[in-house]
Parts: C-alpha cells; structure tokens; sequence
C-alpha cells in the first residue's frame, strides 16, 4: 500500500501515469483529465448521470460502480456477439476487486467518446509502444487515446478483448478500485490501509472487528484520489482468473430475456418495417423501377428508389418484404467484366501468372530462394484456391431509426458502434453528436458487424419517411447482397535438400488484408523465403470474416507444408516437429495434439487423420481431425485441438471459443462457397449455402496449455484456421486425394 | 496497395469529418400513406376477433377440444365454457383444486386464469399454456365465446 496517497494531491497533470487511462479520455481544455472523484470536468462527474443514473449506483471510476445493494457492476466497452466478452471482462475486473462473483453484474458501456478501446486500438496500430517506460506512458495512452477518440475507435474485433481491454484496462480498475475503497474505509476507520483486506465485496479490519460492505464506501471511495500503480494481482493470487466461472449473460440467452439488434422497440412509438433490395450486380443502380402492385398491396406505406437499394415501408415486415417481391426494376450494365466464379478464378491465375517467381510485392523475403531451389534434391509445387464466403449470421442485418428535427436515433447490433454513428451521421448529412446510438448485443457478427453499410441504408430510408423505421434485411438479402470474404488464390514452390528438409520456399498469392502477418508460418525454420502478394480485382466486395485473411491463409500454407512432409517422404508430425527447433511452445502445442490424438496408433480402416499448426492472434493452435472415407464422403469424427493462447482467462470459455472457431472453419471447409452467376451471387439461403449440422458435427476436445501469463493471445478467431488444411490432410491421409480447391465436399458430390 | 481491414476502418473513420457531404435523398419516393393512417383498424372488428382468437386456439387444441360433443383430452372440452362453472364437464378428471375452486368462468375470470394458470388456481394441473398477450387471450375468450349452442 506504499502507494495510497495519504494525503490528496491536487496537481492532476502530475498524476498521470502508466495506470491514469482508467478515468481517460476525456479531454478537458485541451489537457487530458484523469482522476475519479466527482469533481467538475472529472469522468465520473460527467459519466455518472450517462451510465450511473439508478437508485443508489455509484461511480468509482470509468469502468465500474457499485450499488446501494453491493452489486459491482462492470461497464464493458465491447460488444458481446456471442464471445463472451462482457462476462470474462467483468470478471477479470471483479478478481481484481475483490469482489464476489454472485454480486458482479454487466452494463454495456454506451457509444461514447469516453469508452473508446484505448489499448485495443493501441496494439492494432502500434504494438511496440506497449512496452515504453514508465515515464513515456503517460504520453503513449494521451496519443492514443485522442486517436481511439478520433477514429471512433469502440471496436470488438482482432479477437482483442482480453489482452488489450482486460488485460490494460478492466483489471487496472477493479484494482485502483479496491484500493480506493480501502483508503476510504481506512480515513473513516482511523486505521492503517495496509491493515485492511478484502475478499467478497467485503472490506475488514481484523484488529478492531470491524468490516463492511463494499456499498457503504462506495461514494467515499469515488472522492478517493486515483492510485499511481494499483497493485495488480499475480497469477497465483488470482481468484476468479483462470477459474470456469459461470458466464453472467448465458441465463438470458436460455430463457430468451436477451435483447439483439433486432429486437429494439422505440419506446412510446408505433415501429414501421423496410424490407430492402440491393442491386444484384455490384457497381450496378436501379435505371428503373416499378412498384404499381406493390402501392396496392396491404399494409403498405412507403415504396423507395434509393439509387443503389429498393426499398419499402410497410406496418409489418411481412407485408413490406410481400410487396418488395412485387416491385421489378432494371438495373444498368456492371462495369465489372467478371461474370463467374470461373473468371473470377482466372483473374487471379493471371495475376499469379504474371508475377512468376519473383514477382508481385514482397512481403516477407529471407535468404536466397533462388539459389536454394537451384539446390534442391526436389522441388514440390501446387496451386490453391478457396470461394468466396458469406457470414451468415443467424441475426440477419438490420437496424433501427428515428430519424426528425435535425436529429436521429440509431438502434443496432455492431461491432463498431461509434463508426455507425458516424457513417450515419455523414449520410444525413448531420453532425455525429446529433446521432445517438443505442447497441444491443449481436446475434453473430464474424466481422461483418465491423462494417456500416446496413446502418447507413437504414438511416437513409429513415431520412426519407422521417417516422420511425425498422429495416430488415431477408435472408437471401444477407446471403447474396452483403459483404464477403474473399476469394482468393495462392501458388508455392518448396525445394527439399537430400535430408528431407524444407530449405526454399516461394509463394506468392492475390489477396492480403490483415493481420500483416497472416501469409507467413514463422514459427517454421525455413532457411530460404519468398512469400509475395500480386493483387487481382476482386469482384464482390470485402469483409472481415472471421479469422480474416487466416481463414484462406491457413489452408493454403499448411496444406503445402502437408504435400512438403510427403515429397520429403515423412510423417506429417514428425516433419513439422522437425522445423520448429526456434520454436519451443509452438512445438508443445503441436506435440500435445497429436497426442490427445493418439497420433501413432493407426487410425480404422477408412479412417485418415490429419494435422495442423497456426498462430494467429497471439495464440498457438494445433488440431488433428480425424474423417471417416468408407462411405466415399467426409464424415468428420474427431477434432483433437490443442491450444496456447498465454493464459487462457476463463478456460470453459476459451474452450467453447475453440469449439466455434473449430465448426466455423469446418463448416466452411466442407460447404462454403457462394459462386458467381451473371455477376450476381448464385447462393440465396441455407439450402444452397449449407451449414454443418448437427448430426455431422464430430467430437471435439479442446486442451490449454497456458504458455505465458504476461502476453495474451486471443479466443474468437484462432480456433478456425487449422480446422480446414487438417481436414483437408485428412482426407488426403484416407484416399490419398489432395484436395486443392474448397470446399472439400463439392469432390465428393 | 494493401488492405488492412483494422486499420482501413480506423482510416476511414479518420476521414470522416463531423459534418461529411451527405449522401444521395431517395431517387424516387412513392408515398402511399402516413403511418397509422387507414392502417388496421385501432379495434379489430368482432368477427374479426372470433377468426383470430380461432387461429390463435390451434395452439390450445394439443389438449382441448372445442368441437361441440368433442371427447376432452388433456384437458377438458372447451365447448360452451364461457358461463359455465369450472370444473364442470362429465367424465373429466379435474385437479383438487380446479374442482373446488367455485370459478364461473366468466370472460374476465378465463382472461385472468389463462393469464397465469397456476397464480389464479394454484394447483392447477394446467401447466402449459400459458398466454402473456393480452390481446391474443381477448381473441382466444372471443372465439370461445362464439361456440355457444
């Protein structure tokens, strides 16, 4: 307790420290202000009112208050589409508290400039200041978090949460705040700090008998200056950290209490429905529309030639979407000469072609590939391609809007709810503080909630009608008329030295998006490297899909190195274990799979198995799948994955992470595939864009290994990239098929 | 030129100024009519009820019967129960508590009960169906109400 100020220091600029961002963020004057007591121009003055305002609640600094009746609630900035992100959150700033579990409960933090993902937008955009003394941080965290402000950076992606947010800032709270309710109790008690301790939201003082609870200081503790350096808890000391606890928005979702996007009601307001139509072609607008049916039809309100979308307004969604159908239109000619996925395909194995073997812009070059494939006892080489992809969320897009009197309203589930107001606000042409945002959780996002286009249209429709409106996209709308994950295509050479060992290794592709670093298996001791990308046009345009650019990556790298093993002649395992010499976790990942596999012992007649290893996101992932072929057609029974995300902080939760990322690139990699016809998008619905079901699910069992408790990897997306190339390997292991283009089970129709 | 889809969105962000040039107003604008205007009526017609309260009973009707003479199933015929004393049909093997329970089931009662079946007769062996909207159980009573002989 070294360092509780015993007596209040007054010079704020002085105050800022490494630790000061968990009041930031708001800039007063031009200086940035910290501090949590309720004092002008202080956040929990100005916060209290926006996200303290019940019975009771106090502030106690940004990121938590505490209730008359002891409940510690945690104001979580991001977004929970199914991740569990407000719950783990909380409860890393609850271990930090002190606090017991039972009492914790979770607010989303609202779309203000206050709540921007500091640390998250810091380790997207520039994760070597992470690491500055003690003395420069305070000028890191005010730069960044003037720049989160600026870039509207509230964002729920890059499977971040825990290591930026949780990590630099949810536990960084719940610790300055258990130590300023000590201090409070120790000024009204007359006793030492040091002598006080802590333990389910309970403060007591062992040599007089006294304790209390957390609520009765509560307001005291938010007057209590902000600690320097809260004392953070090592990994020994951690309570609830690490610990399966159960998931606090999981009794909601059971009993269908949760509230998503598309369940927002204006209050005090009758809703309208906006059923939409975008153009079938990208690029394309309506040249002509005609709605004299659908201006009959029941229900009926409003019928809208927006340029690019259709639209109509009616009392009820069915009736706008029944009318919709009744409105034709034509459409001017694309400029895009891609008609088909076939020339979609040949546009990149032009671009491929072109850049041969040193051509394109180098990404990552190591070595003398030349030379060493000059060298080679044996070269192998092979060409991948995967579809594009659609998201596919069960919440299909929508969004809600009360747009009048220069103002507008926004109800919606994103991932980006500070960028959809601004997208909203530029498109009425309005200021952003005229936008008010209401975010919901989202019924799946996989990347395509970081994107605004759905919010923008609705605001406009809403623009239009000025009454409010509900627009919801169809089914077929969200399939066929969204944002995707691009295809892509991607070409290698390996060259192997007499022993076997993978010494030149040249690769160039036509798609690179993020993370930078997707396209390369560093981990792997690869001597001599080319890897370039030679960008082609894509025809549909692009989202984040979950995983991004390692959704595709993946399959292609860790197929290649599977078609390596076997020119090499060797196992799988064992040449790959072979490359990883530098790479110590790594190859515990890799070897803790195969063993949960039982990858020695011969798998059934008809059976393959297949392995791979990736990184992605800061966690190591390896999984083994094992298909049955005797029936000619994949039959999935097994995923063995074993996984290092440094430490995993609530392992029943990272685990069931594992298991959606596992079935998301599963499903993708059996059936994935939206194809293009005349231009348009041929997929319309879960018929002809197929998900795995149930009854094909295999058994997956998920093992952590926790390989560092200082630097965090992340949960959402990293189970998905080894699940398509070792299924891919697997089926390569049971027919001796190799599969180069997804999906898999188009080969097997 | 790469994309980088994080720092894309942040970029774009970036670029937005607080008050950006506003995208294009509708092409082309039918207005039919003002919501609320002509719509459906505030009060559905009485026939208008009895046919949805019909629609509405097809839930009802995996343990009650309402066919005049209809054998009861799970639970009793519905035929003729508006004004009739509960824990009423021949044959039928009430719960305790239905059979004292000294209810007319008058249209406010049945609303009540149907409401929450076990909070107006605790006891009830009537577990499921349950029906939270008040305006679907006005149609329910409606279209019971329309099955006297």
């Amino acid at each position: 307790m070294n360092d509780m100020p015993q007596q209040p220091q007054r010079s704020r600029a002085a105050k800022w420290t490494r630790r000061g961002f968990i009041g930031a963020g708001v800039l007063a004057g031009g200086a940035l202000v910290i501090g949590v007591g309720v004092r002008t121009g202080n956040p929990v003055g100005r916060l209290g009112p926006l996200v303290a305002g019940g019975e009771g609640e106090q502030l106690i600094n940004s990121w938590l208050k505490i209730g008359a009746d002891n409940i510690v609630t945690a104001i979580v900035p991001h977004c929970e589409m199914g991740q569990g992100v407000h719950s783990v959150l909380a409860q890393m700033l609850a271990d930090e508290l002190d606090a017991d579990w039972s009492l914790v409960r979770v607010m989303q933090a609202p779309a203000d400039g206050s709540y921007v993902v500091t640390d998250t937008i810091r380790t997207f955009v520039a994760p070597g200041t992470l690491d500055a003394p003690d003395w420069l941080e305070p000028t890191w965290n005010g730069l960044f978090t003037k720049i989160a402000q600026l870039a509207d950076g509230l964002i729920t992606g890059g499977s971040s949460s825990i290591r930026t947010t949780g990590q630099r800032t949810m536990r960084i709270a719940g610790a300055a705040a258990r130590q300023m309710l000590i201090g409070a109790a120790a000024r009204e008690w007359d006793v030492a700090a040091a002598e006080i301790t802590t333990a389910n939201s309970m403060l007591s003082h062992k040599p007089s008998g006294r304790s209390a609870p957390y609520s009765q200081f509560a307001a005291a503790a938010a007057e209590q200056d902000m600690p320097q350096t809260p004392q953070m808890k090592a990994p020994e000391n951690y309570r609830l950290m690490g610990k399966d606890v159960p998931r606090i928005d999981i009794p909601d979702k059971v009993n269908g209490a949760a509230s998503f996007g598309i369940d927002a009601v204006v209050p005090g307001q009758t809703l309208t429905y906006a059923a939409v139509r975008r153009v079938p072609v990208p690029g394309t607008r309506v040249a002509k529309m005609d709605a004299a049916q659908a201006k009959t039809m029941p229900g009926v309100l409003q019928i809208l030639n927006m340029g690019d979308f259709l639209a109509v307004v009616a009392d009820s969604y069915w009736q706008a979407q029944q009318a919709l159908n009744a409105v034709t239109a034509e459409y001017t000619a694309p400029e895009s000469t891609i008609r088909s996925s076939d020339d979609q395909f040949a546009r990149f194995a032009a671009a491929l072609d072109a850049a041969g073997d040193k051509g394109g812009e180098e990404v990552i070059g190591r070595g003398d590939v030349p030379t060493a494939m000059q060298a080679a006892a044996k070269t192998v080489s092979a060409d991948y391609q995967v579809p594009y992809l659609a998201h596919a969320p069960l919440e299909p897009m929508n969004a809600t809007v009360w747009a009048r009197d220069g103002r507008c309203e926004i109800w919606t589930s994103t991932q980006v709810p500070l960028m959809a107001r601004s997208a909203a606000a530029k498109a009425l042409g309005l200021s952003k503080d005229d936008v008010t945002m209401h975010h919901p959780m989202l019924g799946g996002g996989f990347g395509r909630r970081l994107e605004t286009d759905y919010v923008v249209m609705a605001a406009r429709i809403g623009q239009a009608t000025g009454y409010p409106v509900k627009m919801i996209w169809s089914r077929e709308e969200d399939t066929q008329k969204g944002l995707f994950r691009c295809a892509d295509m991607s070409r290698f050479t390996g060259g192997l030295d007499a022993q076997g060992r993978l010494t030149a290794y040249n690769n160039v592709f036509t798609q690179r998006n993020d993370p930078a670093d997707a396209c390369d298996c560093a981990f792997y001791d690869i001597p001599n490297k080319s890897i370039r990308v030679a960008e082609a046009e894509l025809h549909l345009p692009f989202a984040a899909f979950r995983s991004v650019d390692h959704s595709q990556q993946a399959f292609f790298i860790e197929s290649f190195i599977d078609e390596a093993a076997q020119a090499a002649g060797r196992d799988p395992l064992e040449f790959r274990l072979a490359m990883l010499g530098q790479s110590p976790r790594h190859k515990a990942v890799l070897e803790k799979a195969a063993a949960m596999a039982g990858w020695n012992a011969k798998p059934a007649a008809g059976h393959g198995r297949g392995i791979a290893l990736t990184e992605s996101f800061g966690t190591i992932v390896a999984e083994v799948v094992e298909v049955d072929m005797s029936s000619g057609k994949p039959r999935l029974t097994n995923v063995w994955c074993a996984a290092d995300p440094g430490f995993a902080m609530n392992p029943d939760g990272f685990r069931n992470q594992m298991e959606g990322g596992i079935v998301f690139g599963l499903t993708a990699a059996l059936y994935g595939e939206i194809s293009l016809k005349d231009g348009a998008v041929e997929q319309s619905n879960f018929h002809d864009y197929k998900l795995m079901r149930m009854d094909e699910c295999p058994a997956i069992a998920v093992e952590i290994i926790n390989g560092d408790h200082v630097r965090l990897g992340g949960a959402g997306e990293p189970g998905l990239p080894p699940a398509a190339p070792a299924l891919a390997n697997a089926i390569f292991a049971a027919t001796g098929k190799r599969i180069r283009a997804l999906p898999l089970a188009k080969h097997f129709a | 030129m790469h994309r980088s889809a994080t720092l894309a969105v942040i970029a774009l962000a970036l670029t937005l100024t607080a008050c950006g040039s506003k995208v294009e107003d509708p092409v082309e604008q039918i207005v039919v009519r003002p919501p609320g205007v002509a719509a459906v009526p505030a009060a559905p017609a009485a026939w208008d009820l009895v046919a949805a309260g019909k629609a509405a009973f097809a839930v009802c009707t995996a343990c009650h019967s309402a066919e005049p003479g209809g054998a009861s199933g799970i639970g009793p015929n519905l035929h003729g129960v508006v004004g009739r004393g509960a824990g009423s049909v021949a044959g039928f093997s009430y719960s305790e508590a239905m059979a004292k329970s000294g209810l007319t089931w008058t249209e406010s009662e049945l609303d009540a009960f149907i409401a929450n079946p076990s909070g107006k007769v605790p006891g009830t062996e009537m577990v499921a169906g349950q029906v939270a909207d008040a305006q679907r159980r006005a149609a329910i009573i409606a279209y019971l109400a329309s099955l006297k002989n």
